[in-house]
Formats: C-alpha cells, structure tokens, sequence
C-alpha cells in the first residue's frame, strides 16, 4: 500500500524553511491544522500561507473569528503585507465573523451563514486558499463538544467539497483541556501543524512540529523559527547536516610555528575549537588568522560576543595584530552583539543574514562561552548546532574560541557544552607558571584528517604578535605548503 | 409588579408596536423550516398578527448574510421595535425567545 501511492499533490507555501519540512508544502485542495499557544505565532503563519500566495496571483478568503478585520490588516502591514492593495486587486477577502456575544441562543443552528458568506467571497475572488483564523472562538458558541465536532466536521467536508486549500488555526495550550478538546480535528485535517512558544531562562524560543501528513514524508524535528520582520523564518537544518563538505585543502593558520605544528596549517571548512582560560591568547589567535586570510584575499566574518569592534581592534593593535586594513577593505566584517540582547534564533538569523550577504570564506566566533547568556546551555548549544551545520554545509572554515574556568580536559569539556563531535579541530592554550614569569603553551589536542605535534609548545604574545621562541619548522617532507610570511617568525 | 418600567413599556409597545421580524435561513434546512414555524406561531399567538415576517435565503442572498454578519442560520433580528436583538436557533425554546423579544408575559 505504500511505496505504490502516488505522491499527493502539494500547494508550496512560500513560507522560508516550511516548505522543505513540509516536503514540499500544504496537502492541495485539502484541510491543515495549526495549533498553538497565545503569542505563538498561528495568525502570522497562516496569513502569510494566504499573503504569499496572493501577491503570486492565487487569491484567498482570510476569516477571523476573534480580531477585527482592521487589526488583521495593520498586524500584516507589520509584516510588509499591504492587504488593502490585496483586497483592492481582488486577490484577497478578509471576513470579519465576529458575533457579538449578546446573541440569545434558542435551540439548534449551524454554521450555514459562515458557509455561505465564505463561499460567496470565494466566488466572486476565485479563491483557491482559505484560512480560518481562531476556530475555537466560533466553536464556542455551541457549549457542546458533540454539536461542536459536527459543525466542524460539516466545515472540512464543505471546504473539500469546493477543493479549497485551507488553514484551520486553533489555540491550544499543549497540556490544557483546549488540547483535549480539539483532539479530533487532529483526525480530521490532513496535515497537523504544532507552534510551541516558551520562555527559557527569560527568552521566548518557539518551535514548529509536523504532527501528522497524510499520505505525505516530513520532517519529522523541532523547528526553531522566529517572526521576523518579513513573516515567520524557520531552520530546517537538522535535515541537512548530513551534506558537509569534505574537509579541503590546508590553510595557513597565520603563523609559521602553528603551522608547523599543525604540519601545515588547518583544513578548509573545518571547525576548528581554540581553548584556554582568560587572557591566553584565544582572539589573539584567531585573529592573527583573521589578518592572514585578509592578505590572501579571503574573506572573515567575526561574531564577536565578548567585547566591541572598537575594543577588540585596538586590543589586537597592542598585540601586534592590525586588523584595519582588512576591516578597510572590507574582507573582514565584525558582528557585535550582547547575547542577552536577543534569542539565540535571532542571533542565528543575524549570523545566517549577514553569511549569505557578506559570503564569507572563514567564520570566527568569539567565544562559545558567551553564547550561554542567550538563554541557556540548550540555547547556545542549539545555536551552535545549527550555525555550525550551516558552515559545514558551505565549506566555511569555522574558528570558535571557548574560555574555560575550571582545569583542562578532555575535548567534551574544551568545548564547553558538549559538541566536540562536530569539531575537527582542538587547540588548548594555557598558562604555564615558568619560574620568574607566566608563560603560555598551545598544545593540538586534535586535527581531523591531519597530522600534528603532540608536543606543547611554548609561545609568546607580544607587541609584534605571536611569537615562538622554538623555531618549529615543518617536516621537511612537506615543506613549503604553509605561507610562513604571516605572523610570528 | 403591573407599575414596573417593564410593564410600562409593554403597555407602550402594545398600542403602536408593529413587530419587523428578519428570519435569515438555510434553503430548507429542517432547523430553518422550524425556526419559521415556531416564528408564525409565536406571531399569531403573541403578536395577535401585528408583525410582519421577512425571510431571507442565505444560500441565494450571501450579500444579505454579509450585512447583517450572519454566521449561523437560521438566525431572527428583531428590526423593530429598537433595540434590534438577534436570537440563533431554530426558537423552539419558546420563553427564551418571548424574553429575548420583550414580549414575556404579554400573553400567559
């Protein structure tokens, strides 16, 4: 039975990320569910199914059942959606089925009166795509669940009947009786779509699920997303993660010695993890990499979430690193940002904006951290997942620097918060008590598809940059595959 | 109890009320078909006639249903007297439906 079914026919959404999780979009000519909590988003999504559709000239009827028609229009001017000029153009109808609330209720009725204002405007549009925003609120008026289902059920047969493509939202809290309620209408839509807004260590998250398809795959994850500034953004990235590009070539690292160390430098479009304790040297290192990529005219994005742009480029001018001429011929570009400013779904949107603008060949992020004030462990560590994946998937080479407090350890420890699987790269930076001063050493704890030093070795930051005192040099077999003109002698 | 507001204003209405009745209703839905039976009766038996009955098909009249917001059929307005009220369902609770048209008591 299955395997031999044809695939059903999809009506895509235009909705960024959605369609991919849905395997191509909506069930066509068929009813979906979106449910979900207060504030989480159910009237931007479907009005955004409906808006994208009619500015590509397939019209739809939007009906509310709890905002006033006016609200929905200003709520999706917002968005940048001018559903007066959608009106205008006979590509849209937006039906306000609001009762009063002062109506007397004297024996059976049915939903007749909806149907018929809704399949006049759908007429007279030639809608092909319905919404029904707040079901539950019509629903209400009947204060009877077995009266309730069969009215809905008349709605979903009426709106197959006329093979319009729709959208049902319904508030539900996930654990309230609302949930219970509204149960069956899990039965009766072909596709159930759950939105889950929560607040995590004082920032909200919201997450997508794909409850059912009929007849159709999906993805089958969490999706965070996030209402942007132009409708709802997801990240359906966990499908992806298994395209990474292969590690390449050896890059330069920027300096000479951890060249040699690295017996040639790191691979292109590894992720690369630099670790140690405050003050070790951390953005010096990336940094020297950052100012060598530069000079090679390759091009850096720089999430700095410790200090200013200001601050980090005058901190690296007294180490001997100047980053203004990369920064002046704009192959650097330094991001800043607080990370309790915002979400971590906003602070990837950010860092997913300014990759596909910026189309960066190296990616620093400075520090893994910081990245827990965005919420919370699961927070960082879901936004490092995920801005990972997105580097890996287009061969960025990717630097992230952890500051640890406690003793080193282990790789799983270095990182911070547990995601050494996807790094390729290990260095560990420390301070070393060397009788009258403190010294640091490096020491490679791994290099993924590379050979290295297993020695520690000890270096210098001083106000000509990174400097080591042993002159490492490369296995005089692969001599000369690193550019030793950057960075320390 | 006979000196109340309310008594007043049934005595008011009785002698120039004339009762403007709008039945919107769903082809020949059976609760549409009762709801305009139980109107007629209620009509001559408590209205003694003085009402006029407007029915309106909301199947081939949707501008109608629009006008009037009407969701739900079958669905009474009283147009007048003022206030205008609205009743859903097919009134087959009579006393609800007498309270809801201020007529409670005009005829026990």
């Amino acid at each position: 039975m299955h395997g031999k079914r044809r695939p059903i026919p999809k009506l895509p959404t235009q909705i960024a990320g959605l369609d991919e999780i849905l395997e191509g979009g909506l069930p066509r000519g068929r009813t979906s569910l979106v449910s979900g909590g207060p504030g989480s988003g159910k009237t931007v999504l479907s009005l955004e199914f409906l808006c994208r559709g009619a500015m590509a000239g397939d019209p739809g009827v939007f009906v509310t059942f709890e905002e006033r028609a006016e609200a929905v229009r200003m709520n999706a001017l917002s968005m940048g959606w001018n559903l007066a000029a959608l009106e205008k153009a006979g590509k849209m109808a937006i039906i306000e089925a609001r009762l009063s609330g002062d109506e007397v209720l004297s024996g059976d009725f049915d939903i007749q009166g909806l149907l018929t204002i809704v399949g006049g405007h759908a007429r007279r549009i030639r809608a092909r795509r319905v919404v029904m925003d707040a079901l539950d609120v019509l629903l209400r008026v009947y204060g009877d669940r077995q009266r309730e289902r069969i009215e809905l059920y008349r709605l979903h047969d009426w709106l197959i009947d006329r093979k319009l493509t729709s959208v049902l939202s319904v508030k539900a809290q996930l654990d309230g009786n609302m949930a219970h309620r509204y149960e069956f209408l899990d039965f009766m839509a072909d596709c159930v779509i759950r939105l889950d807004h929560r607040v995590l260590g004082q920032v909200a998250t919201r997450r997508l699920r794909v409850i059912k398809y009929r007849g159709s795959g999906f993805g089958t994850n969490e999706y965070p997303y996030v209402i942007g500034d132009h409708g709802i953004v997801l990240f359906p990235l966990t499908q992806t993660q298994l395209t990474h590009q292969p590690l390449g070539k050896k890059v330069s690292s920027g300096l000479a010695g951890l060249d040699a160390m690295l017996d040639g430098g790191f691979r292109r479009a590894a992720c690369i993890l630099i670790a140690g304790s405050s003050g070790t040297g951390k953005t010096t290192l990336a940094s020297a990499f950052a100012r060598a990529a530069s000079r090679r005219h390759e091009k850096v994005l720089y999430l700095s979430f410790e200090e200013s742009q200001e601050a980090m480029i005058a901190g690296m001018l007294s180490a001997g690193i100047d980053l203004r001429p990369a920064l002046r011929t704009q192959r650097l570009m330094v991001q800043t940002a607080l990370p309790e400013a915002m979400g971590s779904d906003n602070h990837l949107i950010r860092a997913l904006e300014a990759m596909d603008s910026f189309k960066p060949d190296h990616l620093i992020l400075d520090a893994i951290s910081a990245c827990v004030r965005m919420g919370s462990e699961h927070a960082a560590f879901d936004y490092l997942m995920r801005l990972v994946a997105v580097v890996k998937e287009r061969g960025i080479t990717c630097i992230l620097t952890n500051q640890m407090t406690g003793l080193a350890g282990d790789g799983e420890e270095l990182s911070g918060i547990g995601f050494s699987s996807v790094v390729d790269a290990v260095i560990q930076l420390r301070f070393v008590d060397a009788g009258q001063e403190i010294g640091r050493q490096i020491l490679i704890i791994k290099s993924r598809g590379s050979g290295h030093s297993n020695r520690r070795e000890s270096f210098y930051i001083t106000d000509q940059g990174i400097e080591f005192p042993n002159n490492l040099r490369l296995p005089s077999a692969r001599a000369g595959q690193a550019d030793p003109k950057d960075g320390g002698k | 109890m006979s000196k109340s507001p309310q008594a007043k204003h049934r005595a008011r209405k009785g002698q120039h009320g004339h009762y403007l009745l709008r039945l919107f209703m769903a082809g020949n839905g059976p609760n549409s078909q009762k709801a305009l039976a139980n109107l007629r009766s209620l009509c001559e038996e408590h209205l003694n006639g003085r009402c006029t009955i407007e029915t309106v098909d909301v199947a081939k009249d949707f501008q109608a249903a629009i006008r009037d917001n009407i969701l739900v059929t079958p669905a009474l307005i009283l147009v007048a007297p003022r206030p205008r009220v609205m009743v859903l369902g097919n009134l087959s609770d009579l006393p609800t439906v007498l309270a809801a048209l201020r007529l409670s008591g005009s005829k026990s």
